[in-house]
Protein backbone atom coordinates (compact mmCIF):
# COMPACT_ATOMS: atom_id res chain seq x y z
CA UNK A 1 0.00 0.00 0.00
CA UNK A 2 1.34 3.60 -0.57
CA UNK A 3 0.79 5.31 3.22
CA UNK A 4 -2.42 7.59 2.14
CA UNK A 5 -1.52 10.00 5.41
CA UNK A 6 1.73 11.26 3.37
CA UNK A 7 -0.10 11.94 -0.35
CA UNK A 8 -2.98 13.74 1.67
CA UNK A 9 -0.16 15.84 3.60
CA UNK A 10 1.57 16.28 0.65
CA UNK A 11 -1.81 18.49 -0.64
CA UNK A 12 -2.55 15.45 -3.21
CA UNK A 13 -5.92 13.16 -3.25
CA UNK A 14 -4.48 9.56 -3.25
CA UNK A 15 -6.59 7.38 -5.50
CA UNK A 16 -6.55 3.25 -5.19
CA UNK A 17 -6.14 1.95 -8.83
CA UNK A 18 -7.03 -1.23 -6.99
CA UNK A 19 -10.59 -0.21 -6.33
CA UNK A 20 -11.60 -0.36 -9.68
CA UNK A 21 -10.87 -3.85 -10.23
CA UNK A 22 -13.51 -5.84 -8.56
CA UNK A 23 -16.15 -4.04 -10.75
CA UNK A 24 -14.65 -3.17 -13.88
CA UNK A 25 -15.20 -4.85 -17.20
CA UNK A 26 -11.96 -4.07 -18.77
CA UNK A 27 -10.75 -7.29 -20.09
CA UNK A 28 -6.20 -6.85 -20.05
CA UNK A 29 -4.33 -7.67 -22.93
CA UNK A 30 -1.41 -9.64 -21.67
CA UNK A 31 -1.77 -10.28 -18.10
CA UNK A 32 -0.13 -12.17 -15.28
CA UNK A 33 -2.31 -10.99 -12.24
CA UNK A 34 -5.98 -9.77 -13.02
CA UNK A 35 -5.33 -7.20 -10.51
CA UNK A 36 -2.44 -4.72 -11.87
CA UNK A 37 -2.92 -5.95 -15.83
CA UNK A 38 -6.45 -4.17 -15.07
CA UNK A 39 -5.52 -0.78 -13.73
CA UNK A 40 -2.63 -0.86 -15.97
CA UNK A 41 -4.67 -1.26 -18.94
CA UNK A 42 -7.27 1.00 -18.10
CA UNK A 43 -5.32 3.74 -17.57
CA UNK A 44 -3.00 3.13 -20.72
CA UNK A 45 -6.53 3.13 -22.49
CA UNK A 46 -7.48 6.29 -20.73
CA UNK A 47 -10.83 4.78 -18.88
CA UNK A 48 -8.75 6.23 -15.07
CA UNK A 49 -6.80 9.03 -15.53
CA UNK A 50 -4.32 9.99 -12.51
CA UNK A 51 -1.76 12.86 -12.95
CA UNK A 52 1.02 11.02 -11.16
CA UNK A 53 1.42 7.46 -10.73
CA UNK A 54 2.94 5.56 -7.18
CA UNK A 55 3.67 1.93 -7.62
CA UNK A 56 4.63 -0.81 -4.71
CA UNK A 57 7.20 -1.82 -6.29
CA UNK A 58 9.27 -3.53 -3.53
CA UNK A 59 7.24 -5.78 -0.55
CA UNK A 60 4.29 -7.03 -1.27
CA UNK A 61 3.94 -7.28 -5.07
CA UNK A 62 6.39 -8.35 -8.04
CA UNK A 63 3.92 -7.93 -10.85
CA UNK A 64 3.10 -4.44 -10.44
CA UNK A 65 6.87 -3.52 -10.76
CA UNK A 66 6.74 -4.50 -14.33
CA UNK A 67 2.86 -2.96 -15.11
CA UNK A 68 3.89 0.18 -13.44
CA UNK A 69 6.75 0.51 -15.93
CA UNK A 70 4.37 -0.32 -18.68
CA UNK A 71 2.59 2.47 -17.34
CA UNK A 72 5.41 5.25 -16.96
CA UNK A 73 6.39 3.89 -20.88
CA UNK A 74 3.20 5.86 -21.70
CA UNK A 75 4.28 9.03 -20.15
CA UNK A 76 2.83 9.13 -16.48
CA UNK A 77 5.09 10.67 -13.94
CA UNK A 78 6.06 7.30 -11.59
CA UNK A 79 7.53 6.72 -8.76
CA UNK A 80 8.75 3.21 -6.93
CA UNK A 81 7.98 2.92 -3.85
CA UNK A 82 9.73 0.17 -1.88
CA UNK A 83 9.31 -1.65 1.77
CA UNK A 84 12.37 -3.25 3.40
CA UNK A 85 12.25 -6.55 3.90
CA UNK A 86 14.48 -6.98 6.82
CA UNK A 87 11.89 -4.09 8.70
CA UNK A 88 14.93 -1.58 8.72
CA UNK A 89 13.12 1.52 10.16
CA UNK A 90 15.83 4.16 9.07
CA UNK A 91 15.79 2.51 5.37
CA UNK A 92 11.45 2.75 5.23
CA UNK A 93 12.19 6.63 6.49
CA UNK A 94 14.40 6.81 3.13
CA UNK A 95 11.65 5.50 1.27
CA UNK A 96 8.78 7.66 2.57
CA UNK A 97 11.47 10.95 2.07
CA UNK A 98 11.67 10.05 -1.52
CA UNK A 99 8.08 9.61 -1.78
CA UNK A 100 7.64 12.89 0.02
CA UNK A 101 9.98 14.56 -2.15
CA UNK A 102 8.44 13.22 -5.46
CA UNK A 103 4.87 14.45 -3.86
CA UNK A 104 6.15 18.11 -3.47
CA UNK A 105 6.67 17.52 0.53
CA UNK A 106 4.51 18.29 3.28
CA UNK A 107 2.39 21.17 3.48
CA UNK A 108 -0.45 20.58 4.95
CA UNK A 109 -0.11 18.56 8.76
CA UNK A 110 -4.29 18.80 9.46
CA UNK A 111 -4.93 16.42 6.77
CA UNK A 112 -2.22 14.31 7.71
CA UNK A 113 -3.55 14.06 11.51
CA UNK A 114 -7.26 13.70 9.77
CA UNK A 115 -5.65 10.33 8.15
CA UNK A 116 -5.02 9.27 11.32
CA UNK A 117 -7.70 9.51 13.05
CA UNK A 118 -9.71 7.96 10.83
CA UNK A 119 -7.23 4.59 11.39
CA UNK A 120 -8.29 4.92 14.63
CA UNK A 121 -11.86 4.85 14.26
CA UNK A 122 -11.23 1.51 11.48
CA UNK A 123 -9.11 -0.15 14.17
CA UNK A 124 -12.37 0.18 16.42
CA UNK A 125 -14.75 -0.98 13.37
CA UNK A 126 -12.38 -3.82 12.73
CA UNK A 127 -12.66 -5.03 16.42
CA UNK A 128 -16.24 -4.41 16.61
CA UNK A 129 -17.07 -7.45 13.92
CA UNK A 130 -15.22 -9.55 16.81
CA UNK A 131 -18.01 -9.09 18.90
CA UNK A 132 -20.69 -9.16 16.78
CA UNK A 133 -21.50 -5.17 16.64
CA UNK A 134 -21.04 -5.17 12.41
CA UNK A 135 -21.16 -7.32 9.70
CA UNK A 136 -17.62 -8.29 8.28
CA UNK A 137 -18.79 -7.21 5.00
CA UNK A 138 -19.70 -3.90 6.18
CA UNK A 139 -15.91 -3.68 7.83
CA UNK A 140 -14.45 -4.77 4.90
CA UNK A 141 -15.72 -2.35 2.99
CA UNK A 142 -14.53 0.54 4.89
CA UNK A 143 -11.31 -1.06 5.35
CA UNK A 144 -10.19 -1.60 1.77
CA UNK A 145 -10.92 2.31 1.27
CA UNK A 146 -8.16 3.18 3.60
CA UNK A 147 -5.52 3.29 1.03
CA UNK A 148 -7.58 6.08 -0.43
CA UNK A 149 -10.85 6.77 1.98
CA UNK A 150 -12.68 7.61 -1.08
CA UNK A 151 -10.66 10.48 -2.10
CA UNK A 152 -12.83 12.17 1.07
CA UNK A 153 -12.06 11.49 3.99
CA UNK A 154 -14.08 13.55 5.58
CA UNK A 155 -17.16 11.93 4.35
CA UNK A 156 -15.11 8.82 4.56
CA UNK A 157 -15.06 9.41 8.40
CA UNK A 158 -18.43 9.80 8.45
CA UNK A 159 -19.56 6.31 7.07
CA UNK A 160 -17.16 5.15 9.28
CA UNK A 161 -18.43 6.54 12.22
CA UNK A 162 -22.53 4.90 11.00
CA UNK A 163 -21.03 1.75 10.47
CA UNK A 164 -19.86 1.99 14.29
CA UNK A 165 -22.91 3.17 15.26
CA UNK A 166 -25.63 1.14 13.39
CA UNK A 167 -25.95 -2.57 14.92
CA UNK A 168 -27.22 -5.05 12.35
CA UNK A 169 -30.13 -7.30 13.23
CA UNK A 170 -28.39 -10.64 12.44
CA UNK A 171 -24.97 -11.74 12.60
CA UNK A 172 -23.18 -14.88 11.21
CA UNK A 173 -21.90 -16.77 13.82
CA UNK A 174 -19.17 -18.97 12.06
CA UNK A 175 -15.91 -16.80 12.45
CA UNK A 176 -13.46 -16.76 9.52
CA UNK A 177 -10.37 -15.11 8.90
CA UNK A 178 -9.75 -14.04 5.03
CA UNK A 179 -5.83 -14.57 4.55
CA UNK A 180 -4.17 -13.52 1.90
CA UNK A 181 -4.44 -10.66 -0.78
CA UNK A 182 -7.99 -9.47 -1.36
CA UNK A 183 -10.50 -11.42 -2.64
CA UNK A 184 -11.23 -9.50 -6.66
CA UNK A 185 -15.10 -11.01 -6.48
CA UNK A 186 -16.67 -7.71 -5.26
CA UNK A 187 -19.48 -10.11 -3.76
CA UNK A 188 -16.97 -12.27 -1.40
CA UNK A 189 -17.72 -11.31 2.12
CA UNK A 190 -21.99 -11.40 1.16
CA UNK A 191 -21.69 -14.63 -0.21
CA UNK A 192 -19.85 -15.82 2.90
CA UNK A 193 -22.32 -14.38 5.15
CA UNK A 194 -25.29 -15.77 3.38
CA UNK A 195 -23.55 -18.90 3.86
CA UNK A 196 -23.21 -18.36 7.78
CA UNK A 197 -19.74 -17.32 8.39
CA UNK A 198 -18.88 -13.88 9.52
CA UNK A 199 -15.21 -12.79 8.06
CA UNK A 200 -14.03 -11.50 11.27
CA UNK A 201 -10.05 -10.90 10.01
CA UNK A 202 -9.19 -9.38 6.85
CA UNK A 203 -5.45 -9.42 6.85
CA UNK A 204 -4.44 -7.07 4.00
CA UNK A 205 -7.00 -4.55 5.22
CA UNK A 206 -6.09 -4.80 8.89
CA UNK A 207 -2.67 -3.98 7.65
CA UNK A 208 -4.03 -0.78 5.94
CA UNK A 209 -5.56 -0.14 8.95
CA UNK A 210 -3.08 -0.27 12.06
CA UNK A 211 -0.13 1.02 9.73
CA UNK A 212 0.19 4.80 9.56
CA UNK A 213 1.54 7.81 12.02
CA UNK A 214 1.30 11.69 12.20
CA UNK A 215 5.36 12.25 11.32
CA UNK A 216 7.98 10.38 9.01
CA UNK A 217 9.43 9.16 12.02
CA UNK A 218 6.42 7.04 13.47
CA UNK A 219 5.06 6.67 9.84
CA UNK A 220 8.79 4.67 9.13
CA UNK A 221 8.38 2.44 12.55
CA UNK A 222 4.51 1.59 11.62
CA UNK A 223 4.76 0.82 7.95
CA UNK A 224 8.55 -0.98 8.20
CA UNK A 225 6.48 -3.63 10.55
CA UNK A 226 4.22 -4.54 7.22
CA UNK A 227 3.69 -8.02 7.48
CA UNK A 228 3.20 -8.58 3.46
CA UNK A 229 6.60 -7.21 3.03
CA UNK A 230 8.68 -9.06 5.86
CA UNK A 231 10.02 -12.71 5.82
CA UNK A 232 7.23 -15.40 6.14
CA UNK A 233 8.12 -16.37 9.41
CA UNK A 234 7.67 -12.59 10.83
CA UNK A 235 3.77 -12.61 8.72
CA UNK A 236 2.74 -15.87 10.14
CA UNK A 237 3.68 -15.18 14.01
CA UNK A 238 1.33 -12.09 13.28
CA UNK A 239 -1.05 -14.17 11.73
CA UNK A 240 -1.61 -16.39 14.33
CA UNK A 241 -1.42 -13.84 17.10
CA UNK A 242 -4.42 -12.03 15.43
CA UNK A 243 -6.60 -15.28 14.22
CA UNK A 244 -5.80 -16.17 18.00
CA UNK A 245 -7.37 -13.25 19.39
CA UNK A 246 -10.00 -13.14 17.09
CA UNK A 247 -11.35 -16.82 17.50
CA UNK A 248 -11.70 -17.99 14.54
CA UNK A 249 -13.24 -21.11 13.41
CA UNK A 250 -11.51 -21.43 9.77
CA UNK A 251 -9.59 -19.77 7.21
CA UNK A 252 -10.06 -18.96 4.03
CA UNK A 253 -6.94 -18.36 2.11
CA UNK A 254 -7.45 -16.70 -0.78
CA UNK A 255 -5.19 -16.52 -3.64
CA UNK A 256 -4.81 -15.07 -7.00
CA UNK A 257 -4.01 -16.74 -10.35
CA UNK A 258 0.28 -15.67 -11.35
CA UNK A 259 0.61 -14.33 -7.87
CA UNK A 260 3.46 -15.46 -6.35
CA UNK A 261 1.84 -15.34 -2.67
CA UNK A 262 -0.04 -18.71 -4.16
CA UNK A 263 3.10 -20.64 -3.25
CA UNK A 264 2.64 -19.76 0.32
CA UNK A 265 -0.55 -22.02 0.50
CA UNK A 266 1.73 -25.03 1.69
CA UNK A 267 3.42 -23.32 4.36
CA UNK A 268 -0.22 -21.85 5.70
CA UNK A 269 -1.04 -25.04 6.42
CA UNK A 270 1.35 -26.51 8.08
CA UNK A 271 2.13 -23.51 10.33
CA UNK A 272 -1.73 -22.74 11.22
CA UNK A 273 -3.86 -25.22 12.97
CA UNK A 274 -6.90 -24.41 11.50
CA UNK A 275 -9.22 -26.16 8.95
CA UNK A 276 -8.48 -24.06 5.98
CA UNK A 277 -10.16 -23.63 2.59
CA UNK A 278 -7.90 -22.36 -0.32
CA UNK A 279 -10.06 -20.41 -3.12
CA UNK A 280 -8.24 -19.23 -6.13
CA UNK A 281 -9.44 -16.39 -8.58
CA UNK A 282 -8.51 -14.90 -11.65
CA UNK A 283 -10.96 -11.98 -13.63
CA UNK A 284 -13.07 -9.88 -11.69
CA UNK A 285 -16.76 -10.88 -12.00
CA UNK A 286 -19.39 -11.65 -9.25
CA UNK A 287 -18.16 -14.78 -7.27
CA UNK A 288 -18.47 -18.02 -9.51
CA UNK A 289 -20.42 -20.92 -8.45
CA UNK A 290 -17.79 -23.32 -7.76
CA UNK A 291 -16.52 -20.95 -5.60
CA UNK A 292 -19.65 -20.82 -3.81
CA UNK A 293 -19.70 -24.75 -4.02
CA UNK A 294 -16.37 -24.53 -1.79
CA UNK A 295 -17.37 -21.97 0.61
CA UNK A 296 -21.24 -23.49 1.45
CA UNK A 297 -19.02 -26.78 1.60
CA UNK A 298 -16.61 -25.11 3.97
CA UNK A 299 -19.85 -23.84 6.17
CA UNK A 300 -20.90 -27.14 6.30
CA UNK A 301 -17.64 -28.60 8.06
CA UNK A 302 -17.25 -25.84 10.21
CA UNK A 303 -20.80 -26.35 11.43
CA UNK A 304 -20.15 -29.74 11.75
CA UNK A 305 -21.64 -31.80 9.36
CA UNK A 306 -19.28 -34.19 8.87
CA UNK A 307 -19.78 -37.35 10.23
CA UNK B 1 -37.35 -40.90 2.84
CA UNK B 2 -36.13 -39.44 -0.69
CA UNK B 3 -32.57 -38.65 -0.91
CA UNK B 4 -31.92 -37.02 -4.35
CA UNK B 5 -28.50 -35.97 -5.90
CA UNK B 6 -29.14 -33.66 -8.97
CA UNK B 7 -26.04 -33.62 -10.77
CA UNK B 8 -24.56 -31.75 -13.22
CA UNK B 9 -25.37 -34.06 -15.67
CA UNK B 10 -27.89 -36.99 -14.20
CA UNK B 11 -29.77 -36.91 -11.48
CA UNK B 12 -30.50 -39.62 -8.80
CA UNK B 13 -32.78 -40.99 -6.23
CA UNK B 14 -32.79 -43.24 -3.69
CA UNK B 15 -35.69 -43.90 -1.28
CA UNK B 16 -34.83 -45.89 1.97
CA UNK B 17 -37.65 -47.23 4.04
CA UNK B 18 -36.45 -48.81 7.38
CA UNK B 19 -33.17 -47.88 7.13
CA UNK B 20 -32.71 -49.98 3.93
CA UNK B 21 -32.37 -49.00 0.50
CA UNK B 22 -35.47 -49.73 -1.01
CA UNK B 23 -35.56 -48.03 -5.03
CA UNK B 24 -33.13 -46.05 -6.72
CA UNK B 25 -33.53 -44.15 -9.99
CA UNK B 26 -31.43 -42.16 -12.11
CA UNK B 27 -32.46 -39.86 -14.85
CA UNK B 28 -30.59 -37.21 -17.17
CA UNK B 29 -30.32 -33.71 -15.42
CA UNK B 30 -32.37 -31.88 -17.52
CA UNK B 31 -35.04 -34.57 -16.74
CA UNK B 32 -34.70 -34.02 -13.27
CA UNK B 33 -37.81 -33.00 -12.43
CA UNK B 34 -39.40 -36.43 -13.59
CA UNK B 35 -37.97 -37.91 -10.23
CA UNK B 36 -40.10 -35.68 -8.29
CA UNK B 37 -43.47 -37.60 -9.29
CA UNK B 38 -41.86 -40.31 -7.79
CA UNK B 39 -42.04 -39.04 -4.42
CA UNK B 40 -45.19 -40.08 -2.36
CA UNK B 41 -47.07 -37.22 -0.41
CA UNK B 42 -45.69 -36.24 3.01
CA UNK B 43 -42.27 -38.22 2.31
CA UNK B 44 -39.37 -35.74 3.47
CA UNK B 45 -36.53 -34.85 0.71
CA UNK B 46 -33.04 -34.42 0.87
CA UNK B 47 -31.14 -33.17 -2.25
CA UNK B 48 -27.64 -32.31 -2.86
CA UNK B 49 -26.09 -31.86 -6.45
CA UNK B 50 -25.62 -28.80 -8.90
CA UNK B 51 -29.82 -28.04 -8.54
CA UNK B 52 -30.17 -28.97 -4.92
CA UNK B 53 -31.62 -25.21 -4.01
CA UNK B 54 -34.82 -26.25 -6.71
CA UNK B 55 -36.98 -28.27 -4.74
CA UNK B 56 -39.44 -26.81 -2.26
CA UNK B 57 -39.06 -27.92 1.36
CA UNK B 58 -36.45 -30.18 0.56
CA UNK B 59 -33.33 -30.27 3.28
CA UNK B 60 -30.28 -29.57 0.61
CA UNK B 61 -26.59 -29.92 1.18
CA UNK B 62 -23.23 -29.83 -1.19
CA UNK B 63 -22.14 -32.66 -2.26
CA UNK B 64 -19.14 -32.55 -0.59
CA UNK B 65 -20.90 -32.98 2.84
CA UNK B 66 -23.67 -35.36 0.89
CA UNK B 67 -20.46 -37.87 -0.15
CA UNK B 68 -19.19 -37.76 3.26
CA UNK B 69 -22.53 -39.18 4.90
CA UNK B 70 -23.12 -41.53 2.29
CA UNK B 71 -19.32 -43.15 2.45
CA UNK B 72 -19.83 -43.28 6.79
CA UNK B 73 -22.99 -45.54 6.51
CA UNK B 74 -20.82 -47.59 3.42
CA UNK B 75 -17.45 -47.70 4.11
CA UNK B 76 -17.05 -46.28 7.67
CA UNK B 77 -13.14 -46.57 7.36
CA UNK B 78 -12.09 -44.66 4.69
CA UNK B 79 -10.08 -42.26 4.57
CA UNK B 80 -10.28 -40.34 1.13
CA UNK B 81 -13.13 -40.22 -1.15
CA UNK B 82 -12.57 -39.29 -4.50
CA UNK B 83 -15.88 -38.17 -6.21
CA UNK B 84 -15.62 -38.46 -10.11
CA UNK B 85 -18.91 -36.19 -11.21
CA UNK B 86 -20.00 -35.01 -15.05
CA UNK B 87 -18.58 -31.28 -14.78
CA UNK B 88 -15.65 -31.40 -11.39
CA UNK B 89 -13.90 -34.10 -9.72
CA UNK B 90 -13.87 -33.71 -5.88
CA UNK B 91 -11.28 -35.45 -3.17
CA UNK B 92 -11.52 -35.34 -0.06
CA UNK B 93 -9.00 -36.42 3.04
CA UNK B 94 -11.50 -37.45 6.02
CA UNK B 95 -8.57 -37.59 8.07
CA UNK B 96 -7.61 -33.78 7.69
CA UNK B 97 -11.19 -32.58 6.77
CA UNK B 98 -9.41 -30.89 3.52
CA UNK B 99 -10.76 -30.76 0.45
CA UNK B 100 -10.20 -30.17 -3.67
CA UNK B 101 -12.31 -29.65 -6.35
CA UNK B 102 -10.94 -29.88 -9.99
CA UNK B 103 -13.31 -27.52 -11.52
CA UNK B 104 -10.86 -25.11 -13.95
CA UNK B 105 -10.55 -27.92 -16.30
CA UNK B 106 -12.54 -30.71 -17.63
CA UNK B 107 -9.15 -33.13 -18.37
CA UNK B 108 -9.39 -34.63 -14.59
CA UNK B 109 -13.53 -35.04 -14.92
CA UNK B 110 -16.57 -37.21 -16.16
CA UNK B 111 -17.12 -34.48 -19.34
CA UNK B 112 -13.85 -35.45 -20.67
CA UNK B 113 -14.81 -39.38 -20.87
CA UNK B 114 -17.80 -38.28 -22.60
CA UNK B 115 -15.90 -36.10 -25.07
CA UNK B 116 -13.68 -39.66 -25.83
CA UNK B 117 -16.63 -41.48 -26.19
CA UNK B 118 -18.76 -39.55 -28.86
CA UNK B 119 -15.49 -39.37 -30.87
CA UNK B 120 -16.24 -42.76 -31.32
CA UNK B 121 -19.69 -42.87 -31.29
CA UNK B 122 -19.82 -45.03 -27.61
CA UNK B 123 -21.65 -44.87 -24.97
CA UNK B 124 -18.98 -43.93 -21.98
CA UNK B 125 -19.78 -47.48 -20.15
CA UNK B 126 -18.09 -48.49 -22.99
CA UNK B 127 -15.24 -47.65 -22.54
CA UNK B 128 -14.05 -49.70 -20.42
CA UNK B 129 -14.63 -52.72 -22.32
CA UNK B 130 -12.99 -51.33 -25.31
CA UNK B 131 -9.75 -50.15 -23.55
CA UNK B 132 -9.41 -53.88 -22.19
CA UNK B 133 -8.76 -54.76 -25.81
CA UNK B 134 -5.22 -52.83 -26.29
CA UNK B 135 -2.10 -53.90 -26.97
CA UNK B 136 -0.33 -51.01 -26.61
CA UNK B 137 -1.84 -47.80 -25.13
CA UNK B 138 -1.23 -45.05 -26.58
CA UNK B 139 0.95 -42.07 -24.90
CA UNK B 140 -1.25 -39.23 -24.57
CA UNK B 141 0.77 -36.50 -22.82
CA UNK B 142 -1.01 -33.01 -22.50
CA UNK B 143 -2.59 -32.08 -19.45
CA UNK B 144 -5.39 -30.21 -21.11
CA UNK B 145 -8.70 -31.99 -22.56
CA UNK B 146 -8.55 -30.52 -25.89
CA UNK B 147 -4.89 -31.09 -26.42
CA UNK B 148 -5.27 -34.51 -25.54
CA UNK B 149 -8.17 -34.85 -27.85
CA UNK B 150 -6.20 -33.76 -30.71
CA UNK B 151 -3.07 -35.42 -29.55
CA UNK B 152 -5.83 -38.51 -29.93
CA UNK B 153 -6.68 -37.77 -33.63
CA UNK B 154 -3.03 -37.68 -34.10
CA UNK B 155 -2.68 -41.36 -32.55
CA UNK B 156 -5.31 -42.31 -34.50
CA UNK B 157 -3.91 -40.54 -37.92
CA UNK B 158 -0.36 -42.17 -37.14
CA UNK B 159 -1.95 -45.82 -37.09
CA UNK B 160 -3.23 -46.44 -33.39
CA UNK B 161 -6.32 -48.99 -32.83
CA UNK B 162 -9.33 -47.48 -31.16
CA UNK B 163 -8.82 -49.68 -28.16
CA UNK B 164 -4.91 -48.53 -27.35
CA UNK B 165 -6.30 -44.99 -27.82
CA UNK B 166 -8.71 -45.34 -25.40
CA UNK B 167 -6.67 -47.38 -22.96
CA UNK B 168 -4.03 -44.22 -23.41
CA UNK B 169 -6.72 -41.96 -22.42
CA UNK B 170 -7.73 -43.87 -19.85
CA UNK B 171 -4.21 -43.57 -18.50
CA UNK B 172 -4.24 -39.59 -18.86
CA UNK B 173 -7.42 -39.43 -17.20
CA UNK B 174 -6.01 -41.14 -14.23
CA UNK B 175 -3.65 -39.29 -13.86
CA UNK B 176 -4.82 -36.04 -14.18
CA UNK B 177 -6.94 -37.59 -10.84
CA UNK B 178 -3.93 -38.85 -9.04
CA UNK B 179 -2.67 -35.83 -8.72
CA UNK B 180 -5.08 -34.76 -6.26
CA UNK B 181 -5.32 -37.86 -4.20
CA UNK B 182 -3.46 -37.75 -0.99
CA UNK B 183 -1.36 -41.05 -0.01
CA UNK B 184 -3.83 -43.17 1.76
CA UNK B 185 -4.35 -46.34 2.27
CA UNK B 186 -8.35 -46.96 1.95
CA UNK B 187 -9.08 -44.35 -0.49
CA UNK B 188 -12.96 -44.73 -2.20
CA UNK B 189 -14.39 -44.06 -5.35
CA UNK B 190 -17.86 -43.04 -5.80
CA UNK B 191 -19.82 -40.90 -8.93
CA UNK B 192 -20.75 -41.70 -11.92
CA UNK B 193 -16.84 -42.04 -12.84
CA UNK B 194 -16.40 -45.00 -10.48
CA UNK B 195 -18.80 -47.05 -13.28
CA UNK B 196 -15.90 -46.93 -15.44
CA UNK B 197 -13.74 -50.12 -15.01
CA UNK B 198 -11.04 -49.09 -17.31
CA UNK B 199 -10.52 -46.21 -15.65
CA UNK B 200 -10.51 -47.58 -11.87
CA UNK B 201 -8.05 -49.83 -12.74
CA UNK B 202 -5.83 -47.56 -14.06
CA UNK B 203 -6.49 -45.25 -11.08
CA UNK B 204 -5.50 -47.97 -8.51
CA UNK B 205 -2.04 -49.27 -10.54
CA UNK B 206 -0.91 -44.84 -10.65
CA UNK B 207 -1.55 -44.96 -6.89
CA UNK B 208 -0.46 -48.07 -5.83
CA UNK B 209 -3.23 -48.92 -3.40
CA UNK B 210 -6.52 -51.19 -3.93
CA UNK B 211 -9.42 -48.74 -4.29
CA UNK B 212 -12.86 -49.12 -3.20
CA UNK B 213 -15.68 -49.12 -5.06
CA UNK B 214 -18.97 -49.13 -3.23
CA UNK B 215 -22.47 -50.95 -4.91
CA UNK B 216 -23.94 -47.98 -7.29
CA UNK B 217 -21.79 -45.65 -6.78
CA UNK B 218 -23.31 -43.20 -8.49
CA UNK B 219 -25.99 -43.19 -5.51
CA UNK B 220 -23.27 -42.29 -3.17
CA UNK B 221 -24.45 -39.11 -2.79
CA UNK B 222 -27.81 -38.90 -2.96
CA UNK B 223 -28.28 -41.55 0.33
CA UNK B 224 -25.47 -39.71 2.26
CA UNK B 225 -27.94 -36.42 1.68
CA UNK B 226 -30.76 -38.63 2.97
CA UNK B 227 -28.60 -40.16 5.79
CA UNK B 228 -27.50 -36.42 6.99
CA UNK B 229 -30.92 -35.52 7.10
CA UNK B 230 -31.86 -38.18 9.68
CA UNK B 231 -28.67 -37.54 11.62
CA UNK B 232 -28.93 -36.17 14.85
CA UNK B 233 -25.63 -34.19 13.91
CA UNK B 234 -26.19 -30.27 14.04
CA UNK B 235 -27.73 -28.94 11.28
CA UNK B 236 -26.56 -26.62 8.14
S1 LIG C 1 -2.59 -10.52 -6.22
FE1 LIG C 1 -0.39 -10.82 -6.03
S2 LIG C 1 0.45 -10.32 -8.04
FE2 LIG C 1 -1.62 -9.49 -7.94
S3 LIG C 1 -1.42 -7.39 -7.24
FE3 LIG C 1 -1.73 -8.63 -5.44
S4 LIG C 1 0.30 -9.20 -4.70
FE4 LIG C 1 0.50 -8.46 -6.79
Amino acid sequence: MVPPELVFGCGHTPHDLNNHVPTSECVPRAKLCAWTATWRDMLLRGELRVDRLVVVAGGDCHNALVDGQRVAHSGIPTHYFFYPFDGNEGEMRDHLVSLEAFLGGITDQAALDGVADIKDLCIQLDMARCRRQVLGSRVFNHLIQLCDLGGDPERFGASVKRALEDRPSDVPDIRIGLVGVPPIYPDFHEVCESFGMQVVFDELPWEFARMGGRTLTTMARNYAGYTFARDLEYRFDALERELGRRRVDGIVHYTQYACHHVLEDDMLRERLDLPMLTVQGDLPRICPEQERLRLEAFAELLRGGGP
Amino acid sequence: MIGLDLGSTRAKLVRVVDGEVEFRSEVISPRWRELLDMVEAGESIATTGYFRHQVDGAEAITELTAARWGIRRLVPDAEVIVDIGGQDTKVQDLRTNRFVLNDKCSAGTGAFLEMVANYFDLGVEDLAAVASEAREPAKINSTCAVFAMSEMVSQLGGGASQADVVAGMHHSFAHRIAELVPEAERIVLVGGGARNGGLVSELSSILEVDLHVPDHPAFVNALGAMEYMTSSSPKV
